[in-house]
């Protein structure tokens, strides 16, 4: 399998600001907190690319029955692999166009209901973060954890990086962010500590 | 809201007396059932024929009141769970059909394996699928098509387990039940193919059982009842039997946690003829499923002969039931999962009709529901 098939879930609700997508259930390597993905626009081509912001699983009453419990191996894996357990994934848009000419803005029209959602490959992501466009729309955003997700975001683009890239992009991510942030020091400081955390 | 509740005050307390009145007579009852059953413990043999005839539950070899605790069971075994839902046909819906999910779950304990799960849907809408001798299938005609589909599908699931020991479990009673206005070869042949799959089951060396939470069965009590009249039919057909509405559950709530009951033989009439003749008359027996220091939950279990006569697969499906619902507290994790997978959510059930609807005017043809559906749907949205 390649990372450009590696499925995140399908589309449950979308706007063009973002989109929530159900997933079966969690794997250990997506969906997480700041991975970049990406979805098909409408399009032929356009791809809309995201970042995930805040990954819920939904209450379910018989899985209630089981805390406290011990429940043997093949009750677990039936609960976390079989059952329709609802995790709900959030996706804040923060680019689109084809892999060459990607806009750090939001798209012009959402994903479609059940289109599925993948995570971006490392390729991708270098591509993607080549600019640090999209800060601004990350800061921005109100309904999510902004500093966290910008951090967590840019520790995943450093890691997608050879080693020896990976502290001069960190330090560009930096320079950038002095500059929008110029006006509030506190939060400049907190976001430049998680970067370094 | 259409319900005036000022209006039921007044019956709803009574009814509160009315309860708490029947409860202080139904102890009673249990008192006299649980001594009738001490004292005419050693009277089976003798109250075989004749309860065959009141069809009351008919004793096996063994005392009345005999009490098996839980058997160990086998470090590995697999217990598959099979239950079924459907959608009846509606004249009143944009196109006939009938559509009979089937859910189940193989369960392989000590495996640590996640689980076979899983859904398959029949959908019928040809003029075979929708009559059978002239008569619409839905109603109890549907409902045996779904048991049998259930069969079906522990069948497959036994035949095609390693060789760990196995236990089909049914949702239910495996007494089939078939109408009696269906004509006598028609009725014959959906029986001998339902036992065609206990067949299937027995060959596969897996044993095989339905499971009933909270049974309403009175066919104990109504034995006890024979017994105090010395096992005297007549008066038992004629005389008021004051245990009429106690169930057999009520009788056994002394079981200890994980024991079962003595082995008794189902009088229905389809049992004595066409189950005993293919040797696989219905028994069945009590069991308190919880673990100890918990208030009991007493379910009824069905098996065929081949399973209450072999000691083994006797044990196997006491130990195995138990097991399955101690997973939850009380009722067995397979079949839970099982109804589960079978059930048809309203949402779903809308999805199938949107697409229907959808295929019906590509194919040239303008769905229409009746002007009743259409205005219960007008009315009734949003409640």
């Amino acid at each position: 399998m390649t990372d450009r098939d590696l499925h995140v879930g399908r589309v449950l609700r979308a706007s063009t600001r973002g989109f929530a997508l159900g997933c079966a259930v969690m794997q250990p390597d997506i969906p997480a907190f700041g991975s970049f993905v990406r979805a098909d626009g409408q399009s032929s081509g356009e791809a809309i690319y995201g970042l995930i912001y805040d990954v819920s699983v939904e209450d379910d009453p018989f899985v209630r029955q089981f805390i406290g419990a011990n429940p043997s191996d093949e009750v677990v894996r039936d609960q976390r692999e079989n059952r329709q357990v609802p995790i709900e994934v959030r996706v804040l848009a923060v680019g689109c166009g084809a892999e060459e000419t990607i806009r750090h803005c939001l798209p012009a029209q959402p994903p479609v209901t059940l289109d599925w959602l993948f995570l971006c490959s490392n390729e991708e992501i270098r591509t993607f973060t080549e600019r640090f466009d999209y800060f601004r729309l990350v800061l921005e955003a109100r309904e999510v954890p902004a500093d966290e997700l910008l951090a967590a975001s840019l520790r995943v683009a450093a890691a997608a990086r050879p080693r020896s890239e990976r502290e001069s992009f960190l330090v560009e991510a930096g320079r950038e962010l002095v500059r929008l942030l110029a006006g509030e020091p506190t939060r400049l400081e907190g976001l430049l500590r998680r970067l370094r955390a | 809201m259409t319900l005036e509740l000022s209006q039921l005050t007044q019956s709803v307390h009574s009814m509160g007396q009315a309860m708490a009145e029947r409860q202080r007579a139904h102890a009673d009852l249990v008192d006299l059932a649980r001594h009738w059953l001490a004292e005419f413990a050693g009277q089976g043999r003798m109250l075989q024929h004749p309860a065959r005839a009141v069809q009351a539950a008919i004793p096996t070899n063994e005392p009345l009141d005999a009490v098996h605790p839980l058997p160990p069971t086998p470090e590995r075994f697999t217990v598959a769970a099979a239950d079924g839902s459907q959608i009846q046909p509606d004249r009143h819906g944009a196109a006939l059909y009938y559509l009979i999910n089937i859910g189940s779950l193989v369960y392989r304990h000590g495996s640590g394996e996640a689980p076979e799960a899983r859904s398959e849907s029949t959908l019928g809408y040809t003029e075979d699928d929708l009559y059978e001798d002239g008569i619409p299938v839905s109603g109890n005609l549907l409902d045996i098509r779904r048991d049998l589909g259930e069969l079906r599908r522990l069948a497959d699931a036994c035949r095609s387990e390693p060789s760990e020991p196995t236990v089909a479990l049914v949702d239910g009673s495996i007494v089939l039940w078939v109408l009696r206005d269906r004509p006598t070869g028609a009725r014959s042949r959906k029986v001998a193919a339902y036992l065609d799959q206990l067949d299937r089951i027995r060959r596969s060396g897996a044993a095989v059982g339905g499971f009933i939470s909270r049974p309403g069965y009175s066919e104990v009590t109504h034995l006890l009842y024979l017994a105090s009249l010395n096992g005297d039919t007549k008066k038992a057909r004629e005389q008021p039997n004051p245990m009429e509405h106690l169930s057999d559950r009520a009788i056994f709530t002394t079981l200890p946690p994980g024991a079962r009951t003595a082995l008794f033989i189902s009088p229905k009439e389809i049992n004595q003829e066409d189950y005993a003749q293919q040797s696989h008359l219905v028994h069945f027996f009590y069991l308190n499923v919880v673990k100890e220091g918990q208030k009991p939950v007493i379910a009824r279990v069905e098996l065929p002969a081949w399973v209450a006569e072999d000691a083994d697969r006797l044990n196997l499906i006491h130990g195995a039931i138990v097991a399955q619902a101690r997973i939850t507290g009380d009722y067995p994790y397979a079949l839970a999962r099982a109804d589960e997978l079978a059930y048809i959510s309203s949402q779903e059930r809308a999805a199938l009709e949107d697409m229907m609807t959808t295929e019906l005017i590509r194919a040239g043809v303008q769905p229409a529901p009746s002007p009743k559906a259409t205005y219960k749907r007008l009315t009734r949205r949003g409640f």
